[in-house]
């Protein structure tokens, strides 16, 4: 069973970097007052998105409402999510790691994937020193920590990551690569969720080893080719690439919006969805996108979802074409008197906008009128922000800066001088 | 009114550029499906026919597809079409912008507002905006941020000898004199001050 894998060392490296904490981590780099204190972010939404390590170790974990918070932790620093600035050091933090490779995958807001293979040479060092020197350079100019985990896949650069938190530094070379696996359990792999952990627990296995241990065809009859590959990668055969190009195209668009208090009035909840409705379509536009399905959410206090969704005769980003279906699935699901705390929109089975097809009973001149509109309203919202020019029922939508104080982010709260609402300098505020 | 075609992306443009920048050619089909995620290369076909037609770019006589003039924005030297630039259209090419020129190291760099008046006699009043440089090293008489108090605070970084000494530009403040560690925000590059 100690058998190693592979007995090469580095056929591949592939970092996985995870900032910890993030958005915690960013507003106590940008107030002193906040450093080891315990905070956390989301307050606007009322439910913690993100814990800093001190308010994790007293209990407070994420998606636990702000009540829970303040009775587990009462000194804690409940602030509002301030996605502007946390995009700003993502961004920074995807620009350090490219001095050191080109091919970063933008995973999320927080991670990436890096291909180091063949870099040591350029940097005259080993993988981990790689990866020290990109952790140091993020704490220096951003001063955020990160945990780096390297090893010969993704996948298993992921479990690396994880390996040790915060500011963890994990490098696991293919010969040591069944240590790992050993001390892995099923449910901790990326990609093995609850069912898969039970599936596999029925045939005996425990650990990650376990599971390459098998043949692939083991793999591939249980869990199919999503099983093999997975089993590839966790064997550090790199299945999975490094993806650099980004994301040119999305596979879906969802805009959802809480809002603070919750609300009953009819008009401002429809407006709400329709402005989610804006906020989809702009951005399926800017991928060159339309939408073949469209789906609306409502949320009430309580939590309970309710949802509809409806396939279009014809794909489109325009809320010309959507809005009166939109309102008709609005229509169906709201209820009058219910307190209502948001609303999503999903633009689902995207194409791409290029093949522009004319139903038989459609007026192509009017379409081609619509999109002019809307090419226009893009161009005003490049020069002037987003939503400068929106459908008159957002007029309904009470004023962003309404609503009990502090669910606003300092940045957004406190323009300079010069700047507007929806057009900040693009640099991180110090406070 | 007619049915006319989309024009070009101006993303599409900007990846075309950054790929000739890299490569000194335009991309091969193959090379452009890959680029712009296609799964097949007659959309990638499908693409250069429109770049051609838009007259952004043309196939030699081997097929290969090569830029024209100056539309994919690449200043082609050498280039007959392109002709001498003029002088002037040279010394453009050497300039900062007023971006560049404050912001020297972007990732690196923040933003502060100015409160207080202790800074007022090197010039540095209420309500300005400093451009704080994060991960360089403080040199004698630079104007630091300083973490004092849990507060961020402008002061004059002095040393003496192994003393570090915070300097306030205004009579009306003490010297700080930091007992223990001292954390430190960055260095200021700019100050910045709009009407």
């Amino acid at each position: 069973m100690n058998q190693p894998i592979t007995i090469h060392s580095w056929p591949r490296a592939i970092a996985h970097i995870d900032a910890d904490a993030f958005f915690a981590s960013v507003e106590q780099a940008l107030h002193p007052e906040y450093r080891n204190r315990p905070v956390i972010t989301g307050a606007e939404r009322g439910i913690v998105a993100a814990a800093s390590y001190e308010a994790k170790a007293r209990g407070v974990k994420r998606g636990v409402p702000l009540s829970e918070v303040t009775r587990i932790c009462p000194d804690c620093i409940l602030l509002p999510s301030d996605y502007e600035t946390y995009s700003l050091f993502s961004k920074r933090m995807f620009s350090i790691m490219r001095r050191y490779t080109p091919e970063v995958e933008e995973y999320s807001i927080d991670e990436a994937f890096l291909d180091l293979t063949g870099t040591r040479r350029l940097h005259r060092t080993d993988y981990k020193e790689i990866g020290r020197m990109i952790q140091d350079d993020i704490k220096k100019e951003l001063d955020i920590t990160v945990s780096v985990g390297i090893s010969l896949s993704k996948g298993t650069a992921k479990l690396c990551s994880k390996f040790r938190k915060p500011a963890g530094l994990t490098a696991v070379p293919g010969k040591h690569l069944h240590l790992l696996l050993a001390r892995t359990e099923l449910s901790k792999v990326w990609g093995i969720g609850p069912n898969t952990t039970a599936l596999l627990q029925k045939h005996g296995l425990k650990t990650a080893l376990d599971f390459v241990r098998r043949p692939s065809e083991f793999a591939k009859r249980l869990l199919g080719k999503v099983g093999e590959e997975l089993w590839l990668e966790l064997r550090g055969e790199y299945a999975n690439r490094i993806d650099t190009i980004g994301k040119l195209k999305q596979a879906s668009i969802s805009k959802f919006k809480t809002f603070t208090p919750p609300i009953a009035d009819r008009d401002v909840v429809r407006a709400r969805a329709l402005r989610n409705l804006e906020g989809a379509c702009i951005k399926a536009r800017r991928y060159d996108q339309v939408a073949g399905k469209l789906v609306l959410y409502l949320r009430g206090q309580d939590f309970s979802t309710d949802g509809l969704e409806i396939r279009l005769d014809r794909p489109s980003a325009s809320p010309a074409d959507l809005t009166a279906t939109l309102l008709e699935l609005f229509d169906h699901i709201y209820r009058s008197g219910k307190l209502y705390r948001a609303t999503g929109v999903v633009l689902a089975e995207l194409v791409d906008s290029m093949p522009l097809q004319f139903g038989i009973f459609e007026e192509p001149e009017k379409i081609l009128k619509h999109r002019n509109i809307f090419e226009a309203v893009d161009a005003i919202g490049e020069r002037f922000g987003k939503h400068t020019i929106f459908l008159s029922d957002g007029l309904k939508i009470p004023m962003q800066h309404e609503g009990p104080r502090g669910r606003v982010p300092k940045r957004r709260a406190e323009i300079l001088h010069g700047e507007t609402s929806r057009q900040h300098i693009k640099l991180p505020m110090l406070h | 009114m007619t049915l006319a075609p989309k024009p070009i992306d101006e993303r599409v443009v900007e990846k075309l550029r950054r790929f000739y920048r890299a490569n000194r050619r335009l991309p091969t089909y193959s090379e452009l499906a890959q680029l712009f995620g296609y799964s097949s290369k007659n959309a990638a076909y499908r693409l250069a026919q429109k770049l051609i037609d838009e007259g952004f770019i043309e196939k030699d006589e081997m097929g290969r597809l090569k830029p024209i003039g100056e539309r994919l924005g690449i200043p082609l030297i050498g280039y007959v079409q392109a002709g001498f630039p003029t002088p002037a259209e040279e010394e453009l090419i050497d300039t900062l912008s007023l971006d560049e020129y404050l912001v020297e190291k972007p990732t690196a760099s923040f933003m502060l507002k100015v409160s207080g008046d202790s800074m007022k006699d090197a010039g540095i009043h209420e309500g300005d905006l400093v451009i704080v440089e994060r991960g360089c090293e403080a040199r004698h008489g630079d104007i630091v941020l300083a973490c004092v108090d849990r507060e961020w605070t402008l002061k004059y970084y002095e040393r003496n000898g192994r003393e570090i000494l915070l300097v306030p530009a205004n009579p009306d403040y003490p010297v700080i004199r930091p007992k223990g560690e001292l954390t430190l925000g960055g260095v200021v590059k700019a100050v910045i001050r709009k009407y």
